[in-house]
């Protein structure tokens, strides 16, 4: 009996807590009629940047988002022209693919695509998700962005930088590897070299 | 009268749809409600990440690593991050360790409560959900501040974290601690002598220290069976061995001392992360690492401290 008024007595007790927040704000909000304003390194839809002054793509067709990207979401078709110069043929995102890891973005070095604080996109059907670079270009539009790029007169600037950075890099690791494995047999110095293909591959992407 | 003729049957349990906890399929043989024989049917959350990761860069591993546990996708970040490091040898900057524990704390704080909130909701409690889950949502907010998003972070890197903390920061995330350190009292006050939470958790789902062992059962379950083991103090990873906490054990090993030793391991996270607030310093964040970063073929073995074992 002495048991049953006790539990009682906690019960209310519980109740009284959960009763101090009656008067209380809600903390969720209506949300179709109010939004949350979503902050600025928000992940959300992937969008193209236009160039602040003169409203063309910041792209230059390097394809290194296609290569960083996990999931293959971004397909992109930029054949060189008779001046050597990689043109922007096609530029697809399949957002039915992307998986908003934002690998993307931080492969890229003049600031063409974001991922933007936009939402509310979804659609019933699937062919709809795959967008092109106008609609993509179009959506990013009123995005505020950093420009990285470097100015045009040293456009060509950035990519030998980039290659002498890598060097160094890759044989830093090396070294470590050696000295922390000082016992190391014959077999796996000959791996280590073999790893020296896999490093120079951002060297020729560079280059390219 | 004569007695009724009875025999056992079969009854198919689950496989449940993969958002709901544990997917898996039991062949029950039952005699009556009593359960005679158990046949279980596991992987059905097997996706074949490794297989998928086979050919793809270290750097593109992570995001579908944080796939693994979306509950705490800092763990799994961080754990492929420490084994890709061990490989090669790549020092993390101080900055990036500080930062590191943060998150996996935030993190666990996080998990925990997605613990606490189901758990009473499972059982027929519904008000510890919404509180549970509204105290997390300040944590995801710190994670959507930070990295840009809530459950799939892709925050810890090889070599590092991909972003720096902005500068509100700090204080929301001093704010947010000591919320949450009140609310977890709050708790223990709504439902630790609750007679209906007493009689459906306590003596329920027992798992002695042996049993515990012969299972391989790790993380918050083996303490909560008895034994004092936890890789944050006994194999210390990261900059764990630089702050003071303790690590909560209890010793019937059912359902209501692991749910006792999950609220005070919030609170222990909690004080971890008010020591690292105050002990990091500005620095860089990421040790340079290439995007096509491979390290040396080889073999290692990482273990870390994760909130759901």
């Amino acid at each position: 009996m002495l048991g049953y008024i006790k539990g009682l007595v906690e019960l209310v007790k519980g109740l009284g807590i959960t009763g101090k927040h009656l008067g209380k704000h809600a903390v969720t909000l209506q949300y179709p009629e109010e939004k949350d304003i979503m902050p600025e390194r928000s992940r959300g839809v992937v969008v193209l940047l236009s160039d602040k002054e003169d409203g063309s793509l910041n792209c230059t067709a390097c394809e290194l988002c296609m290569r960083a990207c996990p999931t293959a979401a971004i397909r992109i078709i930029a054949p060189r022209g008779e001046d050597k110069k990689k043109k922007l043929e096609l530029f697809e995102l399949d957002f039915s693919l992307c998986c908003y890891c934002g690998l993307c973005e931080e492969a890229c070095n003049f600031s063409a695509l974001k991922l933007t604080g936009k939402y509310e996109y979804s659609t019933g059907n699937k062919d709809d998700l795959l967008w092109d670079v106008n609609k993509l270009q179009d959506v990013g539009r009123d995005v505020d962005y950093v420009d990285k790029r470097k100015k045009k007169v040293k456009k060509v600037a950035p990519k030998p930088t980039e290659t002498v950075d890598s060097k160094p890099k890759s044989d830093e690791i090396k070294t470590d590897k050696i000295e922390t494995k000082p016992s190391a047999t014959e077999n796996k110095t000959d791996k280590i070299e073999t790893t020296k293909p896999v490093d120079e591959k951002p060297k020729s992407e560079g280059e390219a | 009268m004569t007695d009724l003729r009875t025999e056992e049957f079969d009854i198919n349990m689950g496989p449940h749809h993969p958002s709901t906890h544990g997917v898996c399929r039991l062949l029950l043989t039952m005699d009556g409600e009593k359960v005679v024989k158990v046949v279980p049917y596991i992987g059905y959350l097997h996706r074949a990440i490794e297989k998928i990761c086979e050919n793809r860069t270290y750097a593109m591993c992570i995001p579908i690593l944080d796939r693994f546990e979306y509950v705490t996708a800092m763990s799994c970040n961080y754990v492929f991050s420490l084994a890709a490091e061990r490989l090669s040898g790549i020092e993390v900057p101080e900055r990036a360790e500080y930062l590191r524990v943060i998150m996996l704390e935030l993190n666990r704080i996080a998990s925990h409560l997605i613990f606490f909130g189901t758990t009473a909701m499972d059982i027929g409690a519904l008000t510890p959900f919404l509180y549970a889950l509204r105290e997390r949502e300040y944590i995801m907010d710190l994670f959507e501040m930070t990295c840009g998003q809530r459950l799939t972070y892709n925050y810890i890197r090889v070599g590092g974290v991909s972003k720096d903390i902005p500068e509100k920061f700090i204080p929301q995330c001093k704010v947010t601690i000591s919320t949450i350190t009140e609310k977890v009292e709050e708790y223990k006050r709504l439902l630790n002598k609750n007679p209906i939470w007493k009689m459906r958790t306590i003596g329920i789902g027992k798992l002695d220290a042996d049993l515990a062992i012969a299972y391989g059962v790790s993380g918050p379950i083996l303490r909560a069976s008895g034994i004092d083991y936890d890789l944050r103090r006994d194999d210390p990873y990261s900059i764990y061995d630089r702050f003071d906490f303790n690590i909560p054990v209890y010793h019937n090993g059912d359902v209501f001392d692991r749910y006792m030793l999950r609220l005070d391991e919030i609170q222990e996270s909690c004080k971890i992360v008010a020591q690292a607030l105050e002990g990091i310093e500005e620095g860089p964040i990421r040790a340079k690492v290439s995007p096509n970063f491979k390290p040396a073929a080889g073999e290692t073995y990482t273990r870390i401290e994760n909130s759901r074992g």
